[in-house]
């Protein structure tokens, strides 16, 4: 973003990556009784074999989807914190269409349909944040996390009651039928096409932010909120254009979790891929094409934490320490401008 | 008595006791609020308070020495919080989520440590019975319901009416309340508004670490996730009561009247719990949209 500090934004991004790394192994070497084993199988375990290899891919995945999204909404100085909800309203709608129109549709055009709702449903919800910025001064952060708890909690009634598969002990909705999934590859693991998809979006919002009016325009109103003005460009319109397709990725990201890996509607299945959506934008440090070695990144901390869990008995939780750490090395200037914004 | 009036006293008399933790969290995070700091943090500080304050009690016996250890180690947090966001000029709100983060790891690897189990970690604590006069239980409705809480349900309300006399009389909390209108005016008076973050930081550190104590001692356990949301409740509430720790306290009992009729009208009611849980969520929303737009 700004010139100034780019050296040193790298160098914090290596050390922050760097710490969490030697941190991984200090807690292996402190919490498991065979640290090479432990630490064998928590780097090398997530390359060991095609099924791994492709969950670990597939955690990726939605990482990279809603983590573009996040970073949009950074460019417009927006930060969205109801990911959560937009991600589980999408796979609530992906989940009831899928269900409704029955196997008997056909799977590409029901692909197409879940995908465009989803990522609808996700935008609308966040646009509500936006707009309520924009015309009544209210905190988006906020907003936005009051409509996702609201907004969760009753996607949690619909599927714990009307949408509750009565032949399980889960609290999920009925199962989607498996010729309306998307294609698996790198069978048995649940990695699936939608990891095209996710590097499509990647490509293409890259290309769109350099090369369009529209890229060009929001990056401005992210550096300069008065001169984009002084430019005529609609600030409002961006911001709230912005926080819409954060939420519009986030629900798109939902949506395909349930068409591809997910086959269903779990309760709280959404549990912390908006709060790591916002690590890998930050990893990502502004860039879209970083987007994918940080959702590689946190996705490898991921499945690295629950090999390791397997094998010795340490808690998958370590990924939360390191993600804390990795968070903490790089916030110091990811956005330096924003405290001074508050405070102003 | 008639059942449907000791329903109603049942319902109240656990909205208050499940209001303590949200009154101690909110009233910490009155401060930071009020010095220009949206602390998302409350969850993760309540999260390291339960954990610590519930194993220091359990080691030691003393309800007291859990209390010093919740309030020590989430203050320990909040100050990490402060040398990171003062300090390092490192963004709040990325502190506050890697906080968040932070505290969920930690208390799951030390209870897997320290206990063998991730699982549900239970502590024989006796608790003592607050022993109030016949008098005041006698009193209809207010006897049973207030008349009949925990010590620590009865302080909590001591410490939210301590931390409105500091907000609004104290030289300190008008510090702290000066630094959220205008830092540059506090500087220009040759005071710090450095500093004054820094304890409103810790103010919010007490009140979580208290609040996750109580949730524990609530159990008498330690349970992955205890907190499960009442961190952001409670910064929800600051919203909800505008800032004024009268009406944070009743937005607290607010979110405490939903969780207990979530709880209570299972089969008795139409009403679907879940929905009931959003409510006060949508009435905080809408009382922000209708609020006068104030500064962010």
């Amino acid at each position: 973003m700004n010139p100034e500090p780019s050296l040193r934004s790298s160098t914090r991004l290596a050390l922050a990556v760097g710490v969490s790394l030697a941190l991984t192994c200090a807690v292996l070497a402190i919490f498991s009784a065979d640290f090479w084993g432990a630490l064998a199988q928590f780097f090398i375990a997530p390359f060991s074999n095609r099924y791994f290899f492709g969950n670990f891919l597939a955690d990726a995945v939605p990482l990279t989807i809603a983590g573009l999204g996040v970073l949009i909404a950074f460019r417009s100085k927006n930060f969205n914190l109801g990911g959560e909800g937009q991600l589980y309203s999408g796979a609530l709608v992906a989940g009831i269409l899928a269900l409704r129109l029955g196997s008997g549709t056909n799977p590409l055009a029901l692909w197409i349909m879940v995908s465009i709702a989803g990522a609808l449903v996700g935008a609308f919800i966040a646009a509500i944040s936006g707009a309520l910025k924009a015309y009544r001064g209210v905190s988006e952060m906020i907003s936005s996390f009051l409509l996702s708890a609201i907004v969760m909690n009753v996607i949690d009634f619909f599927i714990t009651g009307p949408l509750q598969d009565p032949a399980s002990n889960f609290q999920t909705t009925r199962q989607i039928a498996a010729r309306l999934l998307l294609p698996k590859i790198l069978a048995p693991s649940k990695l699936d096409v939608s990891a095209f998809l996710a590097l499509a979006l990647v490509v293409g919002i890259a290309v769109a932010a350099e090369r369009t009016r529209f890229g060009f325009e929001l990056k401005i109103c992210g550096e300069n909120e008065e001169f984009a003005r002084y430019c005529g460009i609609p600030f409002t319109r961006y911001s709230i254009g912005a926080m819409a397709i954060s939420g519009g990725l986030y629900g798109l990201a939902g949506a395909l979790l349930v068409i591809g890996s997910q086959g269903r509607v779990m309760r709280g299945f959404s549990s912390g891929i908006g709060w790591s959506a916002i690590s890998v934008a930050l990893l990502a440090q502004g860039s879209e094409l970083g987007i994918v070695p940080a959702a590689l990144f946190v996705a490898f901390l991921g499945s690295g934490s629950n090999q390791v869990m397997i094998g010795s008995g340490i808690p998958s939780e370590i990924i939360s320490i390191l993600q804390a750490v990795t968070l903490f090395f790089i916030t110091a200037q990811a956005l330096p401008r924003f405290r001074r914004r508050r405070n102003a | 008595m008639s059942a449907s009036s000791s329903m109603l006293i049942d319902i109240l008399k656990y909205t208050v006791a499940a209001a303590t933790p949200l009154l101690f969290a909110s009233m910490g995070g009155l401060f930071s609020e009020l010095s220009g700091m949206l602390n998302i943090a409350l969850e993760g500080l309540m999260g390291i308070g339960a954990f610590f304050g519930m194993a220091a009690a359990g080691l030691s016996g003393s309800l007291v020495i859990g209390a010093l250890a919740a309030v020590g180690a989430a203050v320990l947090g909040a100050l990490l919080m402060g040398a990171m966001t003062i300090r390092l000029r490192a963004n709040l709100f990325i502190v506050g989520l890697a906080m968040n983060l932070l505290s969920g790891g930690i208390t799951a690897v030390l209870s897997q440590w320290w206990y063998h189990t991730k699982a549900v970690v239970a502590f024989s604590l006796a608790s003592p019975q607050v022993v109030f006069p016949h008098i005041l239980q006698a009193i209809p409705l207010i006897g049973p319901i207030i008349f009949a809480q925990s010590w620590f349900t009865m302080s909590s309300w001591l410490w939210a009416l301590a931390v409105a006399f500091i907000v609004r009389t104290t030289r300190h909390g008008t510090r702290i309340r000066a630094t959220g209108m205008n830092a540059a005016a506090v500087a220009a008076l040759g005071f710090s508004p450095d500093s004054s973050r820094r304890a409103a930081l810790v103010w919010s550190g007490i009140g979580s670490g208290l609040g996750g104590y109580a949730l524990g001692l609530s159990i008498s356990a330690f349970v992955p996730n205890i907190v499960s949301g009442r961190g952001w409740v409670a910064l929800v509430a600051i919203y909800l009561g505008q800032r004024k720790p009268l009406w944070i306290a009743a937005s607290c009992l607010l979110f405490a009247l939903a969780e207990s009729l979530s709880n209570y009208i299972q089969g008795f009611s139409t009403i679907p719990p879940l929905l009931v849980l959003a409510l006060p969520y949508a009435v905080t929303l809408i009382s922000l949209i209708f609020a006068k737009k104030n500064a962010r």
